[in-house]
């Protein structure tokens, strides 16, 4: 057996250790133990792009050119193509004696050995770049992708990758339970309570007591995500992978999935963050839209009646409100006045006032008012609305002709008749809210109207108006307002009034709807 | 993506097309590395991993894939990979993978310049 063929250093394990370790002093002591195991004085290796080779290592005392095409073979040197590589070496007047031999497969064996630690060395600090940037990635998915489904995807897949795990589940806070969102290699549990006592003694790092969480996983490591100290999700993952097996995690597998946990929180906050932004953004469309719609339920203007001016002035505390006033056409060429005030604000407050328009268009256009149509309204409300929600509402029958007015006052605020004396009548309840009981029976007042004399319907926004120390406008400064008020254009007293109440409350937001309807007798 | 790993071959004008679906870890690793080695015994030198189905790559699953590069280097053969995902990809160049082998953004660029490098 010759030295060359019992050396276990050869030209792909030079050409590896140039390749994968980089390392050229460690290539050139390779290259020195191929020149002693072959009785070679001097070596140089040559690497390039294929028509260009350059000198990357050498060995030996005889000196050599940089460029490997700048020689002559006839200057003694032997060539040896090699993949990517051309070898040029100078070979010695004597074999090595077989001590040498020996000498030469020790060295040979501390290379080899040197070679693997370097390489794994080498590949630990390579892979602690790839958990660094994976931890730095998960940073950049906050401004990359806000689609939850995506990141919570994202966030397993890197936690199961860094940790070598064979396995892996991510949960996620719904309602007071985490609940799982994404598995890899294996099922889990559906929801795992919070404070549960498998969850705590995993957290405490009981690697092998999750078997009820992750079913038939030996290792488990589970880390919380919190955000502001909260949980928020739980990152778990199981059986740490070597090339022999599973085994448990480490302290520092828990410490880079900790830190990884703490990126993937910012993440998934900003992504909940984002779609209650989407949400309220969707919702204020909608509620425009309503309001929109509800403005059209509005009279557009004042009907036009010889003898007599008319107004009306709503304002919603939000986009849309529960007030409502309408003209309407009765029958026997009687015009109605109507104020109605829906439980609540908002939205729902909203949807019944829409109900209240279509159920008074159906119910009374044209037709005579009288206490059986205001129970048939009642009815239709009761059926309509929810128990907790009713409509008071004040309804003023004009009869222009003779100047008739009669009321129908269902739990409203009581409409305003102020005289041209000063004097002011009260047009007072006359039943129950519309939609409180089924049942319910109405009756009205009556009144005339003579010229000079002012009727004024409005909701309880207006008398309810307070101030930053929580007084009320009130009843008499509205009377007294009106009274003072009541010879001037009907605009002008609204805008008196809206300008009062703006005054009185001195800078307190408004609390509720406010309207105002009114009308008055000239001729 | 499932969850063990599935390994099919489809051989293409001399060059074996390997497709992975699932996790690249121990077991996956090891699945890809005996078809690998089934196709360099039948006498394959060309060798193209398509990794459109696999969005998730370990450690163990790396150093198996390292250990296929250099027995295809120690063949003077050919590796390449095409399909990667930007976080596979990346971490294929951070561990050094790209260095040894061609990385092509999809298998059709993958067959066409692997065959005019032969």
């Amino acid at each position: 057996m010759t030295i060359e063929t019992r050396v276990p250093v050869d030209w792909q394990e030079i050409l590896s250790g140039i390749r994968v370790d980089q390392d050229w002093n460690l290539v050139e002591r390779c290259l020195g133990l191929w020149c002693q195991g072959r009785g070679v004085d001097a070596a140089g290796l040559y690497a390039g792009d294929g028509t260009r080779h350059r000198r990357v290592a050498s060995w030996g005392d005889v000196p050599l050119p940089d460029e490997e095409s700048a020689v002559l073979l006839s200057d003694g040197l032997a060539r040896l193509e090699l993949p990517n590589a051309v070898l040029l070496y100078r070979r010695g007047r004597e074999l090595p004696t077989p001590g040498a031999h020996e000498l030469l497969l020790t060295q040979a064996e501390e290379i080899r050995k040197l070679r693997e630690r370097l390489r794994v060395q080498r590949f630990q600090q390579s892979y602690r770049q790839v958990e660094l940037e994976a931890v730095y990635e998960v940073g950049l998915a906050i401004t990359s992708t806000l689609n939850l489904e995506e990141l919570a995807e994202g966030i397993l897949l890197r936690a199961v990758s860094l940790s070598d795990a064979r396995r892996g589940a991510l949960y996620l806070l719904e309602d007071s339970a985490f609940s799982l969102r994404r598995t890899i290699g294996g099922d889990a549990r559906s929801t795992v309570s919070p404070g549960e006592d498998q969850l705590e003694r995993l957290l405490a790092d009981c690697g092998d007591c999750a078997q009820d969480i992750l079913p038939g996983a030996r290792y488990t490591m589970a880390v919380r995500i919190e955000v502001e100290s909260k949980a928020v999700g739980l990152l778990l993952v199981g059986d740490k992978e070597s090339r022999r097996g599973v085994g448990p995690f480490r302290d520092a597998d828990r410490r880079t999935l900790n830190l990884f946990a703490n990126q993937a929180a910012i993440a998934l906050e900003n992504a909940r963050l984002h779609r209650q932004a989407l949400e309220k953004e969707r919702l204020e469309r909608e509620m425009e839209l309503a309001a929109d719609i509800q403005r059209e339920l509005l009279p557009t203007g004042t009907p036009w009646l010889p003898g007599f001016e008319f107004s009306g002035w709503n304002r919603p505390t939000w986009q849309v409100g529960g007030d409502y006033y309408d003209f309407l056409k009765l029958g026997g060429d009687r015009l109605g006045l109507l104020v109605a005030d829906v439980t609540g604000k908002g939205m729902p407050a909203a949807l019944l006032v829409s109900t209240l328009h279509s159920s008074l268009r159906l119910l009374f256009d044209g037709a005579e008012v009288g206490a059986d149509l205001l129970s048939r309204l009642n009815e239709h409300i009761v059926r309509s609305s929810s128990s907790n929600k009713f409509i008071t509402m004040i309804l003023a029958e004009l009869e222009p002709a003779t100047g008739r007015l009669r009321s129908f006052n269902a739990g409203h605020n009581p409409g305003l008749l102020v005289r041209p004396s000063g004097e002011i009548a009260h047009l007072r309840s006359g039943g129950m809210p519309m939609g409180l009981l089924s049942g319910a029976s109405y009756h009205s007042q009556s009144f005339d109207m003579h010229p000079g004399d002012l009727l004024c319907l409005y909701s309880d926004g207006i008398t309810e108006c307070t101030t930053p120390a929580d007084e009320e406008f009130g009843l008499e400064r509205l009377e007294q307002l009106l009274r003072d008020e009541r010879e001037r254009p009907l605009p002008e007293i609204a805008r008196s009034v809206d300008g009062a109440m703006l005054d009185f409350a001195a800078g307190s937001p408004q609390s509720d709807d406010q309207t105002l309807v009114l009308l008055r007798r000239t001729a | 993506m499932t969850e063990s790993m599935k390994v099919t071959v489809e051989r293409k004008d001399g060059i074996a097309v390997i497709y992975t679906d699932g996790y690249i870890n121990n077991q996956g690793g090891e699945e890809i590395a005996r078809v690998a080695y089934q196709l360099i015994d039948e006498g394959y030198r060309k060798l193209l991993l398509n990794l459109e189905k696999t969005k998730i790559v370990n450690s163990i699953g790396i150093s198996i894939l390292i250990e296929i590069i250099e027995k295809m280097l120690a063949i003077q053969g050919r590796l390449g990979f095409c399909h990667l995902t930007p976080t596979i990809h990346k971490t294929f160049h951070i561990m050094g993978l790209a260095q040894y082998t061609t990385i092509y953004p999809d298998e059709t660029s993958a067959l066409a310049q692997e065959h005019v490098a032969s």
